[in-house]
């Protein structure tokens, strides 16, 4: 039996020992297909080496450090994450222990949302006795379904947080959540699929949702709809941000209605987009506009909470 | 949602001859769309059923495209 639960990266020090956290874990068990009910033991229990080395790529993509990567906006911030990791193969399969299931229509493994937060306050690291994250990622060795996903965060409504507008909209990058942001990350996970995941996974239901840009039609914080593509995409907190028109580095296929922000690169695709279609390797790809400032903000909002 | 290469894309063409780069647009956009429909607040039943029919499109173009 293997318990481990290491605190990776200790992150800022605040009065009340709240800075932002990643919760890496061992996925306990698989759902499969998901939402039958039919528990078994996650694969990647029987490969802590691989796990760990799972969690390190994690914190690279995060600190801006795969090889040529690109996109480092996170980069500082991220330096003062508190990310802890979890390896626990003594836990029976159930629904309870169970973060990710394997989908019936695809081979994407999702993530159980609702059941991150409990599972992972039953753990414990030096003045912390139940852990919560901001964003955590459930690592599976599921031999089928080997593709990604992520839910957005769903914030504490309820609760403070940060005021700010989008399009004329007052939302708030709130500091807690109900549920965190998580991520099914498969252990052959490579290159900016982290980095991806995590754009998701760190923005919010209800306060400004980070989308997939690769396909038509799928409205979020970053993808609007329209033709002609205006010259402006949006306006958060008074700034105005301009459209993509041409969706550099791919193009808009004929017949799409969906528009982006501009990018920081305009020679690579946005990370939210197919980013295996950079035309050199996907390490080139950095975020869009808004996306990068969005999250930036509502990173460091949560950052900040007292 | 990890998109795909488009490595993948082209074997799923030449392995299937009656896939179409539409199937595999279609259904790519049905598993996205999924990912933004928010399970913590009540569906009306227009938008339950449009869920229904969303979910069995998307095992249609599954079976179509890799089974």
């Amino acid at each position: 039996m293997t318990l481990s639960v290491k605190i990776l990266q200790a992150g800022a020090t605040k009065p009340a020992n709240n800075p932002y956290t990643i919760c890496i874990m061992a996925n306990p068990c698989l759902e499969t297909p998901l939402q039958s009910g039919s528990f078994s033991r996650d694969p990647i229990l029987a490969s802590q080496g691989q796990f760990n080395a799972l969690a390190a790529y994690v914190i690279d993509s995060l600190l801006g450090k795969l090889p040529g990567q690109k996109e480092v906006a996170f980069a500082v911030p991220a330096t003062q994450f508190r990310i802890v990791s979890i390896f626990d193969d003594s836990l029976a399969s159930g629904d309870a222990t169970c973060l990710v299931g394997e989908d019936s229509s695809s081979n994407i493994v999702v993530p159980r949302q609702i059941k991150f937060g409990p599972l992972l306050a039953k753990y414990s690291i030096p003045g912390v006795t139940s852990l919560k994250a901001d964003v955590a990622f459930a690592v599976t060795g599921s031999i089928t379904h080997q593709r990604c996903s992520a839910w957005f965060t769903a914030d504490d409504d309820f609760g403070p947080g940060v005021q700010f507008t989008l399009d004329g909209a007052v939302l708030s990058h709130r500091y807690k959540n109900l549920h965190p942001g998580t991520v099914a990350l498969h252990v052959s996970a490579v290159s900016l699929v982290a980095l991806h995941e995590f754009g998701h996974a760190a923005s919010s239901w209800t306060n400004g949702s980070v989308v997939d840009l690769y396909v038509d039609n799928n409205p979020g914080l970053n993808n609007k709809q329209g033709r002609p593509i205006p010259a402006a995409f949006g306006v958060m907190d008074s700034v105005p941000y301009p459209s993509d028109p041409a969706r550099d580095g791919l193009g808009y296929p004929a017949g799409w209605t969906s528009y982006h922000a501009q990018l920081n690169n305009p020679a690579f695709p946005a990370v939210m987009d197919n980013f295996w279609q950079a035309s050199t390797q996907p390490e080139d790809c950095e975020h869009d506009r808004i996306t990068r400032q969005f999250l930036l903000d509502r990173i460091g909002a949560i950052m900040a909470r007292p | 949602m990890e998109p795909i290469k488009p490595e993948k894309k082209a074997e799923i063409l030449r392995n299937r001859p009656n896939a179409t780069p539409e199937d595999i647009h279609e259904y790519e956009q049905l598993l996205a769309q999924r990912f933004t429909v928010n399970p913590f607040i009540q569906r009306s039943p227009e938008e339950s059923a449009a869920q229904q029919k969303r979910e069995a499109r998307l095992r249609e173009l599954h079976a179509k495209l890799f089974e």
